[in-house]
Formats: C-alpha cells, sequence, structure tokens
C-alpha cells in the first residue's frame, strides 16, 4: 500500500546543529518519510527536538546536514523566494499560540493567509468567511482576536492555515494552550480535515492525544526512537 | 520573480502597523512633524514677508531714482551744479523731477532746549512737488503746498513727529528750526523707503531764503521714470547732472535698500531652515528606532507572513513602507501645523499670506524621503529573521 502513495517530504539524514556556546545537536541524522495522506503525531519531552524538526519539515529552517526533498524536490537548490512560494501554497501551518494578528478580525486575520497568493482583498475575505464557516465560526467573523476564546482563536489559525487550500497540514501543539474540550474539539477537526485528503503532520507531547493520529513518532534527543 | 503582493496590499499590510499602534505611531511622527512644521512656517513667513515687499515696492514703486552728490572729503554737504532739475528733466523717460536742498538747521520742540541738542533731525527745504514724487501720504494736515513757501511752516516726517511729541495738529504748534518759530501744518505717513526723509522737516524755499538766506542749491534730486527703461536712466543720470565730473554723483534706487534689507533677513530664514532640518534629522533618527524595536516586537507578525507565503522582499517593503507612512503622516501634520502658524502670524502682523505650493510639495517629498531613509535598516532587519526563529514559542 506504502508504495502507490506519494512520497511528499522525505528527510535524508539531516542533522540540525546550534552553534553555542554550548553547541546543541537538536536533530540527530534522522530520516524519515510522510506519505501524502499521511496523519501523523510527533510526540516527544520537550527538548527532544520536535519543534525543530517541524521547522525542518515546514521549511521554517535550514538543516546543517542532509537533505530535505519535498515532492521529489531537493529544497537546498530553492531560492528565499521559491520557499516562500512554496510555503504559502503547500503548507498551511498552525501554532501552539495561534499566532493571530491583533486588531485584525477574525475573517481579516484568516484572509491574511491569501494575502501573498496575488489575489484580490474582497474574494481573500469571501473565502476567508467561507472557510470560517467550515470551522463551525460563521458568526464570529468580525470578532478580534481578544474577543474569541482560545479554542475559538485555534479554529481561526485553522482556517488561516485552511484558506489556501494547503495539501499539508503542520501543526505544532496546536492543543498545547487549550482545555482538553476544546484541545479534543481541535484534534477531531485536524482528523477530519485528513479524511478529506489533507496529510496532517502535528507535533505534541501529549501522549493519549498522540495516540489518536495513524502514526506516531516518538522522538528523544533528537532521534526517532519509536 | 513576479511581485505577488499587490501595491494596494502592501499598503494594507503598511498601515496594519501604523493602525494597530496609534498612540506610537502619533508620538513617533512628532519630531517629523515639528520639522516638518518649522520648514513650511519659515519659508511660508519669509514669502509672505517677501510678498509683502513685492506688494510695498508695487505701491511705492520701483522707478524712483534718488541721486546726490558724492559727500565731501571732509563729509561736507556738495551741492548739485546749478540748473540740475532742468537737465534731468530733458533725460527722455523722465517722468518727475523735483529737488531738495539740505540744510543744517537744528529743529527743537521749544526755546528751553539747547540750540546743541538738534536730536537728529535734518532741515530739508523742499517744493511742493516732492510728495507726489516720493510717493508719500499725509496723516494729517497739508505739506508745503504753493501758498505756504513764503511763510513759516513745517511739514514733519513721521518720525520726526513722535520724536517731538506731535502727534496730532488738533492744537496749533510750534517748533524752532533755527531760531525761528514754525506752524506745523502737516504730518507725513511713514515712507518706508525714504527713512531719512521721516527724520525730516520740511520747509518752503520762500522762507527758507528770507529766513536763512538759503538759496535754491539742489543737495538732492528725485526722479521718477518710466519703469522700462529705469537701468537706462540710472545709468545717464550722473553723466547728465554732472558731466564733467559724473563720479560725484551718487545715484541710488531706494528700493533697492528695502530688498538688501530683505537679503539680510534671509540670513536668518536660513538659520530657523538648519534648525528646522535639525528636527527633521532628530526626527528620522526617531522613526528608525521605534521601528527596529518594532520589528523586535512583532516577530509573531513577521513570523506567521512568513509562513503564509511572505518572502524577505515582500516583509522589507511591508516595513519601508511603513516607516514612509510614518513620516508621511508626520510631513502632513506638519504642513498643517506650518500652515497654521504662517497663517497666524500674517494676520497677526498684518502682511500678505503666501505659501508657494512647490514648497509645501517639497517638504511633504522630504518627509517621505526621511521615511524611506529611516526605514532601510529596520526593514533589512525585518526581513533577516528567520521565519523559525520568529515562530519560536
Amino acid at each position: 500500500m506504502k508504495s502507490k502513495q506519494k512520497t511528499v517530504i522525505a528527510l535524508k539524514n539531516i542533522s540540525k546543529i546550534y552553534e553555542g556556546p554550548p553547541q546543541v545537536k537538536a536533530i540527530d541524522e534522522l530520516s524519515l518519510e510522510i506519505q501524502e495522506g499521511d496523519l501523523v503525531s510527533i510526540v516527544g519531552q520537550s527538548g527532544s527536538g520536535k519543534s525543530t524538526l517541524l521547522n525542518m519539515i515546514g521549511l521554517l529552517d535550514t538543516v546543517t546536514e542532509g537533505t530535505v526533498e519535498i515532492e521529489g524536490q531537493d529544497i537546498s537548490s530553492l531560492s528565499d523566494n521559491e520557499l516562500s512560494k512554496f510555503r504559502g501554497e503547500k503548507i498551511g501551518f498552525i501554532f501552539q499560540s495561534f499566532f493571530l494578528l491583533p486588531g485584525l478580525t477574525a475573517q481579516e486575520n484568516v484572509a491574511e493567509g491569501l494575502l501573498y497568493q496575488g489575489i484580490k482583498r474582497e474574494e481573500r475575505l469571501k473565502k476567508a468567511a467561507e472557510v470560517l464557516e467550515d470551522v463551525g465560526l460563521g458568526d464570529r467573523i468580525t470578532h478580534q482576536p481578544k474577543e474569541l476564546s482560545g479554542g475559538q482563536q485555534q479554529r481561526v489559525a485553522i482556517a488561516r492555515a485552511l484558506v489556501q487550500d494547503p495539501a499539508f497540514i503542520l501543526a505544532d501543539e496546536p492543543t498545547g494552550n487549550l482545555d482538553k474540550e476544546s484541545g479534543m474539539n481541535i484534534l477531531n477537526i485536524l482528523k477530519e480535515l485528513n479524511k478529506q485528503g489533507k496529510t496532517v503532520v502535528m507535533i505534541t507531547h501529549n501522549q493519549e492525544h498522540a495516540k489518536k493520529f495513524k502514526k506516531v513518532i516518538t522522538l528523544t534527543d533528537g532521534k526517532i526512537v519509536a | 520573480m513576479k511581485q505577488r503582493l499587490k501595491i494596494k496590499d502592501l499598503f494594507f499590510v503598511a498601515l496594519y502597523g501604523v493602525r494597530a499602534r496609534r498612540g506610537r505611531a502619533a508620538l513617533t511622527s512628532i519630531g517629523i512633524g515639528i520639522g516638518i512644521a518649522a520648514i513650511v512656517a519659515v519659508t511660508g513667513i519669509s514669502a509672505s514677508g517677501r510678498a509683502d515687499l513685492l506688494a510695498t515696492l508695487e505701491s511705492l514703486g520701483t522707478n524712483l531714482i534718488k541721486a546726490s552728490p558724492q559727500a565731501g572729503f571732509f563729509g561736507t554737504q556738495e551741492k548739485l551744479p546749478d540748473g540740475v532739475v532742468g537737465m534731468v528733466e530733458r533725460i527722455g523717460p523722465v517722468e518727475e523731477v523735483t529737488s531738495t536742498t539740505q540744510t543744517d538747521l537744528i529743529v527743537r520742540r521749544s526755546d528751553f532746549i539747547s540750540e546743541f541738542e538738534g536730536g537728529g533731525i535734518s532741515t530739508i527745504v523742499t517744493s511742493p512737488e516732492l510728495l507726489q514724487v516720493v510717493g508719500g501720504n499725509l496723516i494729517e494736515g497739508r505739506f508745503i503746498q504753493d501758498g505756504l513757501s513764503n511763510i513759516p511752516v513745517t511739514v514733519l516726517g513721521s518720525v520726526t513727529a513722535s520724536r517731538l511729541g506731535i502727534n496730532t495738529l488738533e492744537t496749533p504748534t510750534k517748533i524752532l528750526i533755527g531760531n525761528e518759530w514754525f506752524g506745523v501744518v502737516g504730518i507725513l505717513d511713514e515712507l518706508k523707503i525714504h527713512p531719512d526723509l521721516d527724520r525730516s522737516v520740511f520747509i518752503g524755499y520762500g522762507v527758507a531764503k528770507t529766513l536763512f538766506d538759503i538759496d535754491k542749491e539742489p543737495t538732492t534730486i528725485y526722479v521718477r521714470a518710466n519703469p522700462t527703461y529705469i537701468e537706462d536712466v540710472v545709468e545717464v543720470i550722473a553723466p547728465s547732472m554732472n558731466p564733467e565730473n559724473p563720479d560725484q554723483v551718487q545715484v541710488s534706487r531706494p528700493s533697492d535698500a528695502l530688498e538688501a534689507q530683505e537679503a539680510a533677513d534671509a540670513a536668518f530664514t536660513n538659520l530657523l531652515l538648519g534648525l528646522g532640518s535639525v528636527a527633521l534629522l532628530v526626527g528620522g533618527v526617531a522613526i528608525a528606532n521605534v521601528m527596529v524595536m518594532s520589528v523586535l516586537e512583532r516577530r509573531m507578525e513577521i513570523g506567521v507572513r512568513r509562513s503564509i507565503g511572505a518572502t524577505r522582499r515582500e516583509i522589507r517593503y511591508q516595513f519601508l513602507l511603513e516607516s514612509i507612512v510614518l513620516s508621511g503622516i508626520g510631513g502632513l501634520v506638519g504642513v498643517v501645523l506650518g500652515t497654521g502658524v504662517t497663517l497666524g502670524y500674517t494676520n497677526y502682523t498684518d502682511i500678505v499670506f503666501s505659501i508657494p505650493v512647490s514648497q509645501v510639495l517639497g517638504a511633504i517629498l522630504l518627509a517621505l524621503l526621511i521615511g524611506a531613509i529611516s526605514g532601510v535598516y529596520p526593514a533589512i532587519k525585518a526581513s533577516k529573521i528567520q521565519p523559525a526563529e520568529a515562530v519560536r514559542k
């Protein structure tokens, strides 16, 4: 079955070393393939290198050693513009602290997700309203982040990640700042998105949450242990 | 690669930073606002002064020429040759000529004052035409008209009147000229371009001859000429008056003196402009400073933008434009303030209001330029932030 699937991201023997002092080897010769349609959680203690790994997968950071291939292409040859374009079109990011822009409404925040795609403002706002409806916030589109609960804010952030219709969703501790119920809600949304065909990678230190995903990768000291 | 962020969107993005922190934006713009206001006000007041001067010159006429002999070797008052008025009258473009004779008669308010204390007021013997030729106006009374030339009456220049404490002719007033009493029949308004006449008293030729034995020997002549040929008249007037020694005739246009005074004011204007520029420089540094802090503070925003597809260049443009917007706001406020100050000043001093549009546009452009320069470093700094670093928890 695996052979029929397309490899979206392939990490080959990557290492990430933060030049100190002290020098830290956050990722240690790690190899990993993520297939199209995967629902993967990466779990590990804090300091195990999960966030660093996610940044590598999300093209937010560069590797010290090894290669990262996206859809078969080695990204070390890509320029900043190409990488940015790739992030903008293919990857939807969800962060632990939501990272919504204060002062903008939920709709405007979601529309920002299309800002760098060369789409007209009216169209961006229209699309944003649709996606907010999809995540169950159709009645909150004019609210500012500070007027929303944590779970609602995270759903706005998910809408922002989804508005550009990415193939690939990267979530960095998306439930970390939420209560249990809101956390479960977010997990269900991610699972639902996976059913609709999106590749979802989530990092978490919550074993229980991690187990709800099809594939669980456990990270310790920058290495995959399970 | 094609720019995907549209220019209009770039403006929205740049305004986001300003809108989200309005109080800070206002404080940041103050420096530029003050600088631009100072520059606009200084140039506006200077331009208004200039416009007012031109209006004054227009009304007084720039076609007035004054000619007098060079002061003698020992400072003695030289006389002009006989019949000089007739000679000058024959110059084609000359329209009007009149002459005066400077005397050394002492002017006193009364005989309680020593006859050696003249108070710097000179006595000028004049014919009736003088008032018209120099473009003077009377505040009160009349000038030395034809019928008054032979009787002991006098007209006071504006400065003379205030020095002698004679502000009105309601009660008959007499002053001492030489050692003779003269009745005051008129007070002149300020002449502006003839400060020497403002400090004089005027008497007629007839009475000058009978009381002081002063002949009609002109020491100064005043000439009105066709403005088109004014330069030519200035050139030929000395040789016409004294063909043998034209060097001994001093020819001047009183309007030149006003212009020279204006030039002196320009030096002061430049000083103020310099101060305005310093304010702008400080304002620019303030913007750069706030922008650098803002960049550090908004790492999250930069990280999010990078993760949703912003390129380094787009981040750079965003912060550069934000800096320009901040400075531009300061510039606009400065223009309004500066114009207001100019308006207030011109109203207060009762002069013509004038602000050249080019200077207003120039000031706004200058503000934008300063914003652009101040924004370069913060913008580059923002674009160099690694996305991974920016989204770190």
